[in-house]
């Protein structure tokens, strides 16, 4: 069998285990689906409830989107996929195989797209149906998502393989880190109502340029031009976030495996 | 007989700590080769560098003729390891766990439709089909571990202590099944904390000391090599005093952890042993055969610190 085959049969094999296992633990999915469709159901009532705002329902839902939804599903998704390997004693296990490095981290990248692939689809059909319009185009809204899901990933390994031991230790950790760059990030506030000092330390995150680059497409309808700071940013994010996730996947592999 | 593995004089420092220290064993195909010492004596070391998860400082491995340090990450498919703690995933069922680790062996799917279910009856887990493996007793999760272990065929099978963590009924049934592995040729390289297990699986064992290999052979061998043919366990407020009457008698005595044992020259009764040690205030005694855990106390020597499962001495 040629490497390249092998690898690819690694890959499918890495991702449709974790979609499997998602997929039984009923619990964890019925959250995974109802966090982002409440928050897009009572940030619509309260948008709805007041005139002055109902214009920026647009803005909220494509927020939640790539601020909130994909930031749990994607980046803590990884975390706890690597947290879980390791107290199941499964990585030494795994490390014990023909498994090529690239597989697992592949494997783990297209299960993570595939779902935030289906929350995008949820997410948005219960935004249209209380009436949010996405007014821009949808080949630039997806290459902003991908590269949010690309980033996401690439620090849900970073953080999974050089801190989280423990399962418990994810959830602590996603909202010490997770609910201050969401803040900060402008998903529940916009960046203008910010004091000054706080809205100079958000540039440097890379949730705020995520979010104004989807609101950007999605709500405002603004093309590759107007979000080309945003663009580059998140460009330049995503490959930082992905060799650090890769090179912290690699130094992983040379500490664990003798545990 | 063709050599799967080979090690060569092997050593592996950790800091200054060195743990292997010229450790050397070959294991032919179809062997059972048991790997005994006390905790920290370096069998997981050894076992590591093995399944290529460690490598050595120096000496050479050989696994197929071939040296372990120039094989690329696929040659760890000649290899299967089953640890004492099963790593498998809970949530899936025990195919689908067996299904996952063939694709990562790069079996095909036809390979993995007939392997899957060869090793489902196997190892007597088509009552469990439907159950998910997080819900199966330790046991049962160990047989399916050894399955996963099995599912690529792998040139020589390494059973790390793999009965340690289950309970005596489920180890009898795993000792059934990996005895019909070695009656089917399987090679293997045992490491286990209970003598009776490396006694009734292994065709050969070594013996372990500080890193290094200090005794090996069948187990016939090794008992031949204990200065007499039974064992008398003796109990005494008085140990000096039989010990002199032994040394009187030609017989050696040893004593460890406060349990003195007499080697017997000949296969003596019970009540040879008494009438022999009378007026020496022994409390209790008991009469053997020589077995593996007298060859271990005795070869391994004085300075082995006795571990978890050794304790009955």
């Amino acid at each position: 069998m040629h490497t390249s085959h092998l690898v690819w049969g690694q890959t499918m094999a890495v991702a449709q285990r974790l979609l499997l296992e998602q997929w039984r633990q009923k619990r964890g999915l019925i959250f995974w689906a109802v966090f982002p469709s409440t928050m897009m159901l009572l940030f619509g009532l309260v948008y709805a409830h007041n005139d002055s705002m109902r214009a920026g329902l647009d803005a909220a839902a494509a927020g939640i989107l790539v601020g909130a939804a994909l930031f749990f599903s994607c980046l803590g998704g990884t975390v706890a996929v690597i947290a879980a390997e390791r107290e199941r004693g499964t990585l030494p296990r795994l490390l014990t195989t023909p498994l090529h490095p690239a597989a697992y981290f592949l494997g783990v990248v297209m299960a993570q797209l595939l779902l935030a692939l289906m929350q995008v689809f949820m997410l948005y059909s219960i935004a249209l149906l209380i009436g949010v319009q996405y007014h821009g185009s949808l080949l630039l809204g997806g290459v902003v998502l991908l590269l949010s899901v690309f980033s996401y990933v690439g620090m849900g390994f970073f953080l999974g393989t050089r801190f989280a031991r423990r399962s418990e230790e994810v959830v602590v950790a996603l909202s010490a880190i997770g609910v201050p760059l969401l803040v900060l990030g402008g998903t529940f506030f916009p960046l203008e109502i910010m004091p000054q000092g706080m809205q100079a330390v958000a540039q440097i995150n890379p949730m705020l340029h995520m979010n104004q680059a989807f609101k950007g497409v999605a709500a405002y309808g603004k093309g590759f031009y107007e979000l080309r700071f945003e663009l580059t940013f998140l460009l330049v994010f995503c490959g930082l976030s992905l060799g650090l996730g890769i090179q912290s996947y690699l130094h992983l592999l040379g500490v664990d495996k003798i545990k | 007989m063709t050599a799967v593995l080979e090690i060569d004089e092997v050593h592996k420092w950790f800091g200054s700590h060195h743990v292997l220290d010229g450790f050397s064993l070959r294991i032919d195909q179809g062997e059972v080769v048991g790997l005994l010492g006390s905790n920290g004596c370096g069998k997981s070391t050894v076992l590591n560098i093995v399944c290529k998860l460690l490598s050595s400082d120096a000496g050479q491995v050989r696994m197929m003729g071939e040296p372990l340090s120039e094989l690329s990450y696929r040659a760890r498919g000649w290899v299967g390891l089953c640890t004492q703690h099963s790593a498998l995933y809970p949530d899936l069922l025990p195919a689908e766990n067996l299904h996952f680790f063939a694709r990562l062996y790069g079996l095909s799917e036809k390979e993995r439709k007939e392997r899957v279910p060869e090793l489902m009856h196997r190892f007597e887990l088509e009552n469990f089909a439907g159950t998910r493996v997080g819900q199966l007793s330790g046991g049962w999760q160990q047989r399916l571990h050894v399955a996963v272990s099995l599912i690529h065929r792998p040139k020589l099978l390494v059973l790390d202590e793999p009965t340690a963590a289950v309970d005596l009924e489920a180890r009898m049934e795993l000792w059934r099944l990996i005895e019909g592995l070695r009656d089917s040729g399987t090679t293997i390289l045992l490491t286990s904390h209970h003598l009776a297990e490396a006694e009734r699986l292994c065709s050969r064992v070594a013996l372990m000391r500080s890193g290094k290999v200090v005794a090996e052979g069948s187990v016939p061998e090794l008992l031949s090599r204990i200065p007499g043919q039974a064992v008398a366990k003796v109990q005494s407020e008085n140990n000096e005093v039989i010990m002199q009457r032994a040394l009187d008698l030609g017989w050696q005595a040893r004593q460890r952890a406060g349990q003195l044992r007499l080697l017997l020259p000949h296969d003596l009764s019970l009540r040879e042993v008494v009438e022999s040690l009378e007026g020496t205030q022994v409390s209790a005694v008991s009469v053997q055969p020589v077995s593996l855990e007298d060859a271990y106390l005795e070869l391994v020597g004085e300075n082995a610190s006795v571990g978890q499962g050794l304790q009955d001495v």
